[in-house]
C-alpha cells in the first residue's frame, strides 16, 4: 500500500514537474527567456558576451538563453508559442507574423526617434516592434572588376546597358551571372531586383495597393519586368545548370572568377575575399531611365514579447543590446549589415571592412528612392506568410519555363489564399 | 502450487510490460492522431490560442489544391518508382549474397550500411556527388563523357531521378536483408530436384525462388512503399524541395502549410489524408501481395 502511494507520489510530482518546465514563458522569477541563433560568425561567443554586456546596462535582469536550431527562427518561435513556451526575447524574427496575433509588444516611439536613423523603417502601422538597428540592400549587383576590364566593359546605369554588358561579356567566354539557383532564395535574387527597381520604383506603395487588391501580379507592368529576367535567361547570361547551384557553391564561383556579376543582398560583403577585395565593386539593378533605386530592408535586434512578466526588465535588457555597437561590429563584417545606430560613424562600430563595402552604404546614406525590396520587408511591406516560398518557386520555375502569366497567376492565387 | 504462483508472478509482470507499450502507444501515437483529427477540422494557427470549427472546409479545399495535387503526384511516383527499384535490386543483391564465406558476410554488412545511416547524412553526402560542381560531373567531365556539367538536382526531371536513385540505394539495404531471410528459407532440396529435372538457372528462379520468398516481398514492398510515402529528410537536404517545388514531398509540403503559412488545421487534414491513403494502399499490397504467398 504504502509502496503505491509512493509510486503515484512520484507519478504526480513527475507530471507536476513537466508541467512546470513547458508552461510559462519565464524560466524562473526575474528570468527571462530569450531566443537567439547561431551562425559562423554570431556563435555563442558572440551571443554570451552581447548578453553579459547588455546586463550590465540592465541591472537586476537575468537571461537564460535558448538557441533555434536552425536559422529560422520564425520557424522555431511559432513551435514554442504552439506548445506554450513563447520566449520573453525573440532575437531577428519577422515582426509581421508576430505582432499580427497580438503576441509583440511596440518599443517606446521616443526611444526609437532618439536612437535610430530610420526610425520607421521597420515599423507595423506605425509601431516599431524591433529595433531598426541595421539594414541591407536586397539585392544589389556584385561585379568583379577584373573579368569587367578584360571585356571592356564598365558598370551599367541603364536597363539597356546592362544588357550590353552582358553581351560583351558572353561575347568574351565570360559567364555574365552567377545564380545559385539551387537554394530558392538565392535563385529569386535577379527576380527580386528587377520587381524592386522596376515595379515597387514606379510605384512603393505597390505591395499596399496589393493588400488592397488595386494591383495584381498578373498586371502588364508586373508580367513586362518578369519578362526582363526570362530575357536575361533565354540570352543564355546564366550558367544553364544554375538551378544546380547551390547558393554556398555560388558565392565560391563568383569570387573564384568563373562569373562577372552576382545578384545578392549585401550580406555578401561578409563573403568578399579579403586579400581580393578591391577587385569587386557593386551596384544597383539598373533600371530603365537610369535612375537609381535601392530594394532596402531594414533588420533589427529583438522582439518583446507581449506574454513577458517582467515587461520593464525585457524593455531596458532589450534597449541595452541594441544600442551596443559591440553587438553591430559582427555583423557588419560578417553579414555585410549597414549599422543604423543614429549619430555614429563606421569607426565607432571598430570595424573592419572593404571599399566595396564603402560604397554600398553609401547608397543606404545617400538620397535615392529605397524601396521595400520584396519578400524581405519586415514592415508593412512584408508579403503575407508563404508567399515569400512562392515568389522563389516562381523565380525557379522561370529558369525553365516561359510561362510568365501563368507563374504571376499562381503568385496572386497564393497571395488571395494566404489573405482571406 | 510454486508452479501456479510463479506462472501467475510472469502473468504479472507480462501484464505490467503491455501496460507500458500501450500507454505509450496511447500517449504517442493515438493521442497525437486524435488531436491531429480534432485539429483538421478547425483553422487552427499556432500563432493563435483559439481556433474556430471549420466543419469539412480543409477536406474541401484539397479538392481544389493544386500544390497538394502536385505533391502527391510526385510522392506516388517516386514510392512506385523506388520501391519496385529497391525491391528487383534487393533481390539481385540477396541471390549474390546468399553465402556464408565471411567475404558475403562483410558484403552483407556493407549492402546494409546505407539503411543504418541518418538520411540528414546521406543527403549532404548525396549532395557533394550530385551538385553542379559535384563528384559526379567532375568525373564526367574528367572521363570525356561529356563537356558540361549535369544540373541533376537542377531540373524538375533530373531531380526526381536523382532523388529516386538516392532513396533507392538506401532503402537497398533493407529490401536485401530482408531477401536474405527470406532465401535461407527456401529448402535446399528443391533446388537438387529442380537441378536433377533438368531445370535452367531461369526456371529455377522463376518457380522455386520467386514464389517462396513471397512472404519477404510482402514486407518488404510495403515497408518501402510507407517508407516513400512519408519522405522527408533526404529530399529536405538534396533538393529543399525544388527546383520549382517539382520534388516536394506531401510531408514537406504539409510542414510548410503549418510552419510557414501557419496553417495547423489544413496541414492536419492533409496529413490525416496521407495517414488514409498510405494505410489504405498498405492494406491494398498486403493483401494483393499475400495472395501470391505459397508455403511448404
Amino acid at each position: 500500500m504504502i509502496r503505491r502511494t509512493m509510486l503515484a507520489a512520484c507519478v504526480v510530482g513527475a507530471l507536476a514537474l513537466t508541467t512546470a518546465c513547458t508552461n510559462g514563458s519565464t524560466g524562473g522569477t526575474g528570468t527571462l527567456t530569450y531566443m537567439t541563433f547561431e551562425t559562423p560568425s554570431l556563435n555563442s561567443t558572440f551571443w554570451n558576451d552581447s548578453i553579459a554586456a547588455a546586463v550590465k546596462d540592465a541591472p537586476g535582469v537575468k537571461i537564460n538563453r535558448i538557441t533555434s536550431p536552425s536559422t529560422d527562427r520564425d520557424g522555431y518561435a511559432k513551435q514554442l508559442q504552439a506548445s506554450g513556451q513563447f520566449p520573453d526575447l525573440l532575437q531577428s524574427i519577422t515582426p509581421s507574423t508576430f505582432a499580427g496575433a497580438g503576441l509583440l509588444v511596440p518599443y517606446d516611439q521616443a526611444w526609437v526617434d532618439a536612437n535610430f536613423l530610420l526610425p520607421q523603417g521597420n515599423a507595423l502601422k506605425g509601431k516599431v516592434y524591433i529595433p531598426p538597428t541595421n539594414s541591407q540592400i536586397i539585392p544589389e549587383v556584385f561585379y568583379n572588376k577584373e573579368l569587367f576590364a578584360k571585356a571592356g566593359v564598365e558598370p551599367p546605369k541603364t536597363w539597356a546597358d546592362f544588357l550590353t554588358v552582358c553581351e560583351k561579356l558572353k561575347a568574351a567566354g565570360i559567364t555574365p551571372m552567377e545564380l545559385g539557383g539551387g537554394d530558392p532564395f538565392a535563385a529569386s535574387m535577379p527576380l527580386v531586383g528587377i520587381l524592386s527597381a522596376d515595379v515597387l520604383g514606379k510605384n512603393p506603395q505597390w505591395l499596399q495597393e496589393r493588400y488592397a487588391g488595386k494591383v495584381k501580379f498578373s498586371d502588364a507592368n508586373v508580367i513586362a519586368a518578369v519578362e526582363k529576367y526570362r530575357k536575361l535567361v533565354t540570352s543564355g547570361y546564366f550558367d544553364e545548370g544554375a538551378l544546380g547551384v547551390k547558393y554556398a557553391d555560388s558565392i565560391t564561383q563568383f569570387t573564384g572568377g568563373k562569373a562577372a556579376m552576382y545578384m545578392m543582398g549585401s550580406w555578401f560583403l561578409g563573403s568578399v575575399p579579403k586579400d581580393d577585395a578591391d577587385n569587386f565593386g557593386a551596384f544597383p539593378v539598373p533600371t530603365a531611365d537610369g535612375s537609381v533605386v535601392i530594394p532596402f530592408a531594414v533588420g533589427g535586434s529583438m522582439a518583446i514579447s507581449s506574454k513577458t512578466k517582467d515587461l520593464d526588465g525585457a524593455t531596458r535588457f532589450a534597449q541595452a543590446w541594441s544600442l551596443d555597437p559591440g553587438n553591430l561590429k559582427a555583423l557588419i563584417e560578417s553579414d555585410g549589415a549597414f549599422p543604423m545606430l543614429k549619430g555614429k560613424t563606421l569607426d565607432d562600430y571598430n570595424v573592419t571592412v572593404s571599399q566595396v563595402f564603402k560604397d554600398s552604404f553609401a547608397y543606404v546614406t545617400d538620397k535615392n528612392t529605397k524601396v521595400a525590396a520584396i519578400g524581405w520587408a519586415s514592415n508593412d511591406d512584408a508579403m503575407p506568410p508563404g508567399l515569400n516560398d512562392q515568389l522563389y518557386a516562381a523565380s525557379q520555375a522561370l529558369f525553365t519555363s516561359a510561362d510568365v502569366k501563368g507563374e504571376m497567376a499562381k503568385l496572386d492565387a497564393a497571395w488571395d489564399t494566404a489573405t482571406k | 502450487m510454486r508452479t501456479r504462483k510463479s506462472r501467475a508472478s510472469r502473468d504479472n509482470g507480462l501484464f505490467a510490460m503491455a501496460a507500458v507499450a500501450f500507454g505509450l502507444y496511447l500517449c504517442f501515437l493515438v493521442l497525437p492522431l486524435l488531436l491531429s483529427l480534432k485539429s483538421s477540422f478547425t483553422d487552427e494557427n499556432p500563432l493563435r490560442s483559439t481556433s474556430g470549427f471549420v466543419g469539412l472546409d480543409n477536406y474541401g479545399e484539397m479538392i481544389h489544391d493544386d500544390q497538394l495535387h502536385a505533391s502527391l503526384g510526385f510522392t506516388l511516383i517516386l514510392a512506385v518508382g523506388v520501391t519496385i527499384a529497391a525491391n528487383a535490386i534487393g533481390i539481385a543483391f540477396a541471390m549474390m549474397l546468399n553465402r556464408t564465406t565471411l567475404s558475403y558476410r562483410v558484403m552483407r554488412t556493407i549492402a546494409f550500411l546505407p539503411q543504418v545511416l541518418s538520411g540528414v547524412i546521406v543527403g549532404f553526402v548525396w549532395q557533394t556527388i550530385l551538385t553542379q560542381q559535384g563528384l559526379l560531373n567532375v568525373t564526367l567531365q574528367r572521363i570525356g563523357l561529356i563537356d558540361s556539367p549535369i544540373a541533376w538536382l537542377g531540373s524538375p526531371n533530373l531531380a526526381l531521378l536523382s532523388i529516386g536513385v538516392v532513396v533507392t540505394w538506401i532503402l537497398t539495404g533493407f529490401t536485401t536483408v530482408v531477401y536474405l531471410a527470406a532465401l535461407q528459407g527456401v529448402p535446399v532440396e528443391l533446388y537438387d530436384s529442380a537441378a536433377i529435372d533438368g531445370a535452367t538457372t531461369w526456371q529455377r528462379f522463376a518457380r522455386i525462388t520467386f514464389p517462396l520468398i513471397a512472404p519477404g516481398m510482402t514486407i518488404s514492398v510495403t515497408i518501402s512503399l510507407i517508407t516513400v510515402l512519408k519522405l522527408y529528410d533526404v529530399i529536405t537536404v538534396l533538393t529543399g524541395g525544388g527546383p520549382a517545388n517539382s520534388t516536394r514531398s506531401t510531408a514537406l509540403y504539409i510542414v510548410k502549410l503549418a510552419f510557414t503559412d501557419n496553417r495547423f488545421g489544413y496541414a492536419s487534414a492533409v496529413a490525416m489524408l496521407v495517414l488514409a491513403m498510405s494505410a489504405a494502399i498498405a492494406l491494398s499490397v498486403t493483401s494483393l501481395l499475400r495472395r501470391r504467398e505459397v508455403n511448404f
